[in-house]
C-alpha cells in the first residue's frame, strides 16, 4: 500500500474530538442519558475519548461499552472469518441516547450490524452516530449524526486510521491499495 | 475456517483448530448472558440433529446453540426398532439430503456410524456421539471448562475415573488432554482396561490420585447387566471409585470435579457431594460444564457453517 | 482367663524340626503364658500351672497349615461346625486351616467373612476364610473381591465348583491382581466328569463304574494356565489328581508362571484298584486315580513341583455316605489324617526326609496363603505339634473327633501319632 496523503494528524485528531464532544451535548441538552458504545475495534477507544470529555465537561460519569459486530454481519461465508473481540455493554441502553462511535463510515454494512446487535440488547431511545471519518461509497441508506472530517476516495483507496491505544499513535491517511 | 468440514472424532482435531474453537468460545459465552441470547450469524442454515440414541443434555445443548445463532434445527430421532442393520441409516440419509440441509449432528450407539455417514455425505457432519467411539464436542467443552478455570493446560494432572474401554468420552478426552500437555491418569479395574494397558498411566483405586489431581473427570457407570461387564457391585464401586465426602475433602485447592452428566447419584457421585454447598461445592464444575458446552457448541457451529 | 486354659508347657526332649531354618536339634521348649518364650537343653521352668510334655523320641514341628478344608458352618452344621472341625484339626496337629466358602449361605460377602472370622475366634485353631470367586459360586458374576480382600479373606475359590466360562475366568484372574489374593482353583470340566463316579480306567470299566477321566482336570489346567499366563495372576492348583497336571504346572513354573499346587493325603495313598470293595468312603472328586497318576504325584514332591498337602476335608453325615456307589456323596474327612496318611507314604514308604515333608504342610502353604504360619519362633504365641512317630496305629471310626465319620483311612494302619498340639498358644489337645 502507497500512503497518497496525510489527512489528520494527532493535534486535528484531539480538535476534532473535542468538537464532536461539545456537538453532542449541545444536540442532546445534557449528558443525563447519554450511553456511548464503540464499534470494536477503533471505535472503541475514539468513544472513550469521547466520553472521558464529557465526564470532564460535565462532571458526570458516563457509561461507555464495546460491541463487536462480528457475528452479525451479513456476508457470512464470504470472508476468512476473524477472530470475534470482546462485546461489553453491562448497562441498560433501555430509553437510553445510544452513541454509536465508528472510526471510518464507508458502504453503511458495519454500522447496519451494530444496529441489529444493539436493539438485541434493549429498546434506546435514540441512536446517534459518530464516525471519524465519512468517506462516502454508501451501500445502504445509512448517515452519521456526528462527522469529523468528510474524505471523498476513490474504490481503490483505503482509509487508514491508527490511535495510540490500539496503533500507538494518532493519524489518519489515504492509502493506494496495493 | 476450520481445516475440515466435519467434526468426527478428536484425534483429526489440531492444535490451530482446537485453540481457534476455544477462543471463539468465549464471545458466544458473552452472548448466552445476554437478555437477547441471539445473534443473526447463521440465519437461513438448516441443521438436523439425527439422534439414534436417546439423548438430552447434547441433543438441546446443539439445539439451544443453533437457534441462538438463528438457524433452523430439526429434531429427528428415528425409533431403534424401525432400524434394521444399516440399511435403513442409509434411506434415512438420503431422505435428508434430498432435503438439502447444511449440517447433520448426529449420534448412534455402534461405534463408527458417524464416520460411515460423513463418508456417504457431502455437507458437514459433527460427532455428538459415536458408539463408544468419541464424543469430540464434550472434549471440546471439556478442556473449555478448564481453560476457563486453570487458564492454561501444559502439566495438569487429570485422573479420568471409572469404564475406560465403553467410555467414548473418555477416550476423546484422553486424546485432548494429552495433545494440550495434560499428564492423564486412568482410573480403573482391569474389567475397564484393555488387555495390555502398560502404556497408560493406570490406577486402581481413586484413593491412589485423589490428593494429587488437578481435575477429577468421572465417567459414567451404568449397572445394568450389558453394561457392568464383568464388574462385582455398586457396594465394591463405592469402595474403589466413588467419589464421596471424604475424597473430596482430600482433594487439593484449586483442582475440580468433572462429569459429562448425567450423574448417577450414589454410583460416581454421592448424594452428599452433589448436593454439598459451602467451599467444597465450588469444586464441581457440572454445571458451568453445560453452560460451557453450548458456548463452545456454538462456536463450533459458527466456524464450520459462517 | 478361662482357668482350664493350659497356656504353661514344657516340652521336653523333642527332636524339633524347624522347616523355615531348615534345622533339626534336640531341645526343650517352654511356652509361658501362650507364648514360646525360650528354646533350649535343660530349661528350669517353674509354676503351678505348667503342664509338661515328655517329648524324648518324639518330633516337635510347627503347628501344621491346612490350606484346603471344608467346615460346612453356616448351613451344614449337622456334617460339621467351625467348633467341631476346629477341635478336630488340632487332634491332627493342625493349628491354622483355610475354609473353603461352599457353605450355605456361601462365603460371598463381606458379611459372611466376618461371621468365620468372628466365629471362629475362639476355636480351638485360627481359622482363615477362603472367599468366593464368583456369587454363590455359580460361576456367573464375579464377587466384590475388593470387599472380601479388605475384610480378610486370604484367597479365593469356587471350590466344590469349577467357573465353566472362560471369559468369566480370564476377568475373575485380571481382577485378582489387583489385591494380590491367590485363587484356589478346582479344576473340573463338566462335559468330561458328569455322571462320572471313579477315575476311568482298567479298574472302572472292570467293576461298572461309569468314569471321570483324567482330561477332566487337565484340560481346565490347560486353560487356566493359559489364561493365568496372560493375566498374571496368582494361582494354586488344588487336589491335583493326574501325571497330565502336574506336568503342566512343572512346565508352567519353569516358563515363570506364578503357579502352585498341592495334593491330597488320599491321592498319594491310594490308587483305583483299592476300589473293588465299593467303599464310599473312596468315593472322592477328583477321584483316587491310576498307579501312574499315584507315582507321578509322589515324583512331583520329590521334584519340588508339589508346593503342599492339604486335607480337602470334606465331612459328610452317614446317610449320604451309607447308600449305593452311586448315589453316595463325594469326599473324605481329613483333618485327624493329615500328617498320619501322608507320613506314612512319604517319609517312610518313600523315603522323604522329614524336614523337606515338614515344609509341605507348614512352611510352604503358609507363603501360599501369604500368613505368618508354619513357624518355630521365639516371642511368639505358641503353635506347636508334638508327635510320635515311631508308633503304627489303625485308624477307627469311634476315634475320630470330627462330627463327620467319611474317612477313607478307616482300616488301614499309619504311623505318627499326634501327641498334643499347642495352638494360640494353649494346650489344645493331648492325646490320653
Amino acid at each position: 500500500m502507497i500512503e497518497k496523503a496525510y489527512i489528520l494528524n494527532e493535534d486535528d485528531i484531539d480538535r476534532v474530538v473535542r468538537r464532536i464532544s461539545h456537538e453532542i451535548l449541545e444536540r442532546n441538552k445534557g449528558p443525563e442519558s447519554l450511553v456511548f458504545i464503540g464499534i470494536q475495534k477503533r471505535g472503541v477507544p475514539l468513544a472513550d475519548r469521547i466520553a472521558k470529555n464529557i465526564e470532564k465537561f460535565e462532571g458526570t460519569e458516563i457509561k461507555a461499552g464495546k460491541l463487536d459486530i462480528t457475528f452479525y454481519r451479513d456476508d457470512i461465508g464470504q470472508n476468512i472469518k476473524p477472530n470475534a473481540r470482546i462485546t461489553d455493554i453491562s448497562f441498560d441502553i433501555e430509553g437510553k441516547n445510544v452513541i454509536l462511535v465508528d472510526d471510518v463510515l464507508y458502504t453503511g454494512r458495519t454500522v447496519r450490524a451494530a444496529l441489529d446487535a444493539i436493539i438485541d440488547f434493549g429498546r434506546p431511545k435514540s441512536i446517534q452516530l459518530v464516525v471519524l471519518i465519512d468517506r462516502g461509497h454508501r451501500e445502504l441508506p445509512i448517515r452519521a449524526d456526528y462527522v469529523g472530517k468528510n474524505l471523498p476516495t476513490s474504490l481503490n483507496e483505503a482509509v487508514e486510521v491508527k490511535l495510540k491505544e490500539t496503533d500507538g499513535l494518532d493519524s489518519v491517511t489515504v492509502v493506494e491499495k496495493g | 475456517m476450520l481445516n475440515k468440514k466435519s467434526i468426527l472424532d478428536a484425534d483429526s482435531l489440531s492444535l490451530e483448530d482446537i485453540k481457534l474453537i476455544l477462543s471463539n468460545a468465549d464471545s458466544f459465552l458473552e452472548i448466552s448472558r445476554r437478555d437477547v441470547k441471539k445473534v443473526p450469524t447463521l440465519r437461513g442454515k438448516t441443521v438436523i440433529n439425527l439422534f439414534f440414541e436417546p439423548s438430552t443434555r447434547t441433543k438441546t445443548s446443539f439445539e439451544i446453540a443453533a437457534k441462538r445463532l438463528s438457524a433452523d434445527i430439526i429434531n429427528f430421532s428415528p425409533s431403534t426398532s424401525s432400524l434394521k442393520k444399516g440399511e435403513s441409516i442409509i434411506d434415512t440419509l438420503k431422505t435428508i439430503f434430498s432435503m438439502k440441509v447444511d449440517l447433520i449432528v448426529i449420534r448412534h450407539s455402534d461405534s463408527g456410524t458417524v464416520k460411515m455417514v460423513d463418508r456417504f455425505v457431502d455437507i458437514p457432519v459433527i460427532n455428538a456421539g459415536d458408539g463408544k467411539y468419541q464424543h469430540p464436542t464434550q472434549a471440546l467443552l471439556d478442556l473449555y471448562t478448564i481453560k476457563k478455570r486453570f487458564g492454561k493446560f501444559e502439566g495438569l494432572k487429570v485422573a479420568i475415573v471409572g469404564d475406560f474401554l465403553d467410555s467414548r468420552v473418555a477416550r476423546s478426552d484422553m486424546n485432548l488432554f494429552e495433545k494440550m500437555g495434560m499428564d492423564v491418569t486412568i482410573v480403573s479395574p482391569t474389567m475397564f482396561l484393555p488387555e495390555d494397558f502398560s502404556a497408560m498411566k493406570v490406577k486402581h483405586c481413586i484413593g491412589d490420585v485423589i490428593e494429587d489431581a488437578d481435575i477429577v473427570y468421572m465417567l459414567r457407570m451404568q449397572f445394568e447387566r450389558q453394561d457392568r461387564k464383568f464388574y462385582p457391585s455398586v457396594m465394591e464401586y463405592n469402595r474403589f471409585l466413588t467419589l464421596n465426602m471424604d475424597r473430596l475433602g482430600k482433594m487439593k485447592p484449586g483442582s475440580i470435579v468433572m462429569h459429562p452428566g448425567p450423574v448417577n447419584r450414589g454410583i460416581e457421585i454421592t448424594d452428599e457431594v452433589m448436593d454439598t454447598s459451602g467451599e467444597l461445592a465450588e469444586k464441581i464444575v457440572i454445571e458451568e460444564q453445560v453452560t460451557f458446552g453450548v458456548a463452545v457448541r456454538m462456536a463450533i457451529l459458527y466456524l464450520i457453517l459462517g | 482367663m478361662n482357668k482350664n486354659e493350659r497356656k504353661n508347657v514344657l516340652v521336653k526332649s523333642g527332636r524339633v524340626i524347624d522347616p523355615e531354618k531348615g534345622k533339626e536339634f534336640i531341645s526343650d521348649i517352654y511356652i509361658k503364658d501362650g507364648i514360646l518364650a525360650e528354646m533350649g537343653e535343660n530349661i528350669k521352668a517353674k509354676g503351678k500351672e505348667l503342664t509338661e510334655i515328655d517329648a524324648k523320641g518324639c518330633i516337635v514341628c510347627p503347628g501344621f497349615v491346612d490350606m484346603h478344608v471344608h467346615l460346612r458352618d453356616p448351613g451344614f452344621e449337622d456334617e460339621e461346625t467351625i467348633e467341631t472341625g476346629t477341635l478336630a484339626a488340632v487332634k491332627g496337629g493342625i493349628t491354622t486351616v483355610a475354609c473353603m466358602p461352599n457353605t450355605s449361605p456361601p462365603i460371598d460377602s463381606e458379611s459372611m467373612v466376618k461371621y468365620i472370622l468372628e466365629k471362629s475366634e475362639d476355636a480351638a485353631c485360627r481359622v482363615l476364610p477362603v472367599a468366593a470367586m464368583t456369587r454363590g459360586l455359580k460361576g456367573t458374576d464375579i464377587t466384590d473381591m475388593g470387599l472380601l480382600a479388605e475384610a480378610g479373606a486370604v484367597g479365593f475359590s469356587d471350590d466344590g465348583r469349577c467357573v465353566g466360562d472362560s471369559r468369566l475366568m480370564y476377568e475373575v484372574m485380571r481382577y485378582s491382581t489387583q489385591f494380590g489374593l491367590p485363587l484356589v482353583l478346582h479344576e473340573e470340566d463338566y462335559s468330561v466328569s458328569r455322571g462320572g463316579l471313579v477315575n476311568e480306567g482298567r479298574y472302572s470299566s472292570m467293576l461298572g463304574l461309569d468314569g471321570i477321566s483324567s482330561l477332566s482336570d487337565d484340560v481346565i489346567i490347560a486353560r487356566d494356565i493359559i489364561l493365568a499366563g496372560r493375566s498374571r495372576a496368582k494361582i494354586h492348583i488344588t487336589h491335583v489328581s493326574t501325571r497330565g497336571g502336574v506336568e503342566m504346572i512343572k512346565k508352567a513354573r519353569e516358563g515363570g508362571l506364578d503357579i502352585t499346587c498341592d495334593v491330597t493325603p488320599h491321592h498319594l495313598f491310594f490308587n483305583d484298584s483299592y476300589l473293588a470293595s465299593f467303599n464310599t468312603n473312596l468315593k472322592l472328586k477328583p477321584p483316587i486315580r491310576s498307579e501312574e497318576d499315584r507315582l507321578a504325584l509322589i515324583e512331583g514332591i520329590k521334584g519340588g513341583v508339589i508346593d503342599a498337602i492339604a486335607s480337602d476335608h470334606a465331612p459328610h453325615l452317614d446317610t449320604e455316605k451309607n447308600t449305593t456307589f452311586r448315589l453316595a456323596e463325594f469326599g473324605t474327612i481329613g483333618l485327624e489324617t493329615l500328617f498320619s496318611a501322608s507320613f506314612s507314604k512319604l517319609c517312610r514308604e518313600e523315603k522323604i526326609s522329614l524336614p523337606v515333608f515338614i515344609s509341605l504342610i507348614t512352611t510352604s502353604p503358609a507363603k501360599i496363603l501369604g500368613i505368618d504360619a508354619g513357624k518355630i519362633e521365639v516371642g511368639k504365641t505358641a503353635n506347636i505339634a508334638v508327635i510320635d512317630t515311631e508308633t503304627e496305629e489303625e485308624v477307627k471310626r469311634e476315634d475320630f473327633i470330627s462330627k463327620s465319620k467319611n474317612s477313607a483311612f478307616i482300616g488301614q494302619k499309619l504311623m505318627g501319632k499326634i501327641i498334643c498340639t499347642i495352638s494360640k498358644g494353649k494346650l489344645a489337645y493331648i492325646n490320653k
